[in-house]
């Protein structure tokens, strides 16, 4: 784990390193912990039960996908950023959360040194986008917080508006199961 | 003027926002420096337009031209490192300058403009220079932004 959030780099002695992920969405780059993903899957290959959200009363997510009997809701990562569409061609499966992330390609695997917390000055989603920001090869970028992309209340509207799909979604699955 | 009686007369720091020149207090700017490389990355608070890093720490950027001209201020060469006062603690922001900043020693005098965020007017040589009250100009570009981006959405 990162040593916690700090305004300033910290001495290089006390630095503990976290694996990342170096992702990608339109012209940005971002970070996430490597420990906040249970699995890398192209869009092509990522298999498993797709349902379509009968409401779906978010821009960003209009699809839950079933990997290895749990359910995930898919957000898109350029409408989570408010970011023009883009071409996504991997899924980024969480794994304390229930969200699957669209974005546009994995750049690297890296290793992050510092978490710099976001300053004052950011006053918007942003807060809850960004765990904070690291620098990685003399580049400033944001660390997303895995927990930011569907926030409790989103998650509340998601399951009040689509009650059952769930269960729709593990009877797809038994189907395919074979007898 | 003696250095002891020069010490007691305010000094601010004149420089240009796009055409217009204005001045903020000696004791909010740090520093002046080249124009850094500044990162961007999505957020969605206004006026700010990056983070540059600046001896390991993190300063983000803020155009002050939505405030000040109405529109974005034109590329910047130097930028005036500045305190802001945020929650009972102190954070420093970069503001990207035109032109040359210059330090001067005077009396702010009651502000004849409507702006609100004018704080007062510096008498230079006949000229007559907007004392900014930094928060007060913020404040009112992320008006001026967020209201333009409604604005921008309707006719897109």
């Amino acid at each position: 784990m990162t040593q916690p959030v700090s305004s300033g780099l910290m001495p290089r002695d006390n630095r503990r390193r976290e694996q990342i992920a170096v992702f990608s969405i339109a012209q940005y780059s971002f970070v996430i912990s490597a420990a906040s993903i249970q699995e890398i899957r192209s869009t092509d290959s990522l298999g498993g039960t797709i349902v379509e959200l009968d409401r779906p009363v978010l821009r960003k997510v209009r699809h839950i996908v079933e990997r290895d009997s749990r359910y995930y809701y898919v957000v898109s990562g350029c409408e989570h950023f408010h970011l023009p569409p883009s071409r996504p061609t991997t899924v980024l499966i969480l794994r304390n959360a229930p969200v699957a992330v669209l974005v546009d390609k994995i750049e690297e695997m890296a290793e992050m040194r510092v978490l710099l917390s976001l300053p004052q000055s950011f006053r918007g989603e942003e807060r809850t986008w960004y765990r904070g920001l690291t620098v990685l090869d003399r580049k400033v970028l944001p660390v997303a917080n895995p927990l930011g992309f569907l926030s409790d209340a989103e998650l509340q509207r998601l399951e009040e508006h689509n009650p059952g799909l769930l269960h729709t979604a593990e009877a797809g699955r038994r189907e395919r199961e074979p007898v | 003027m003696s250095a002891e009686n020069s010490s007691l007369v305010p000094s601010f720091v004149v420089f240009h926002v796009g055409k217009r020149r204005v001045a903020l207090s000696r004791d909010c700017v740090a520093e002046l420096i080249a124009s850094p490389i500044v990162f961007s990355f999505p957020h969605t608070t206004p006026l700010i337009t990056g983070v540059a890093l600046r001896r390991g720490r993190i300063v983000p950027v803020l155009d002050l031209g939505p405030g000040l001209l109405g529109e974005a201020s034109p590329p910047a060469r130097f930028f005036l490192v500045v305190e802001r006062r945020i929650s009972n603690s102190s954070e420093r922001c970069a503001i990207p300058v035109q032109g040359e900043c210059e330090l001067v020693a005077g009396i702010m005098l009651s502000p004849a403009s409507q702006e609100d965020f004018v704080a007062g007017y510096l008498d230079l040589k006949e000229e007559q220079i907007d004392v900014l009250d930094l928060e007060k100009a913020i404040a009112a570009g992320a008006r001026n932004e967020e209201q333009a981006i409604p604005a921008a959405e309707a006719l897109s």
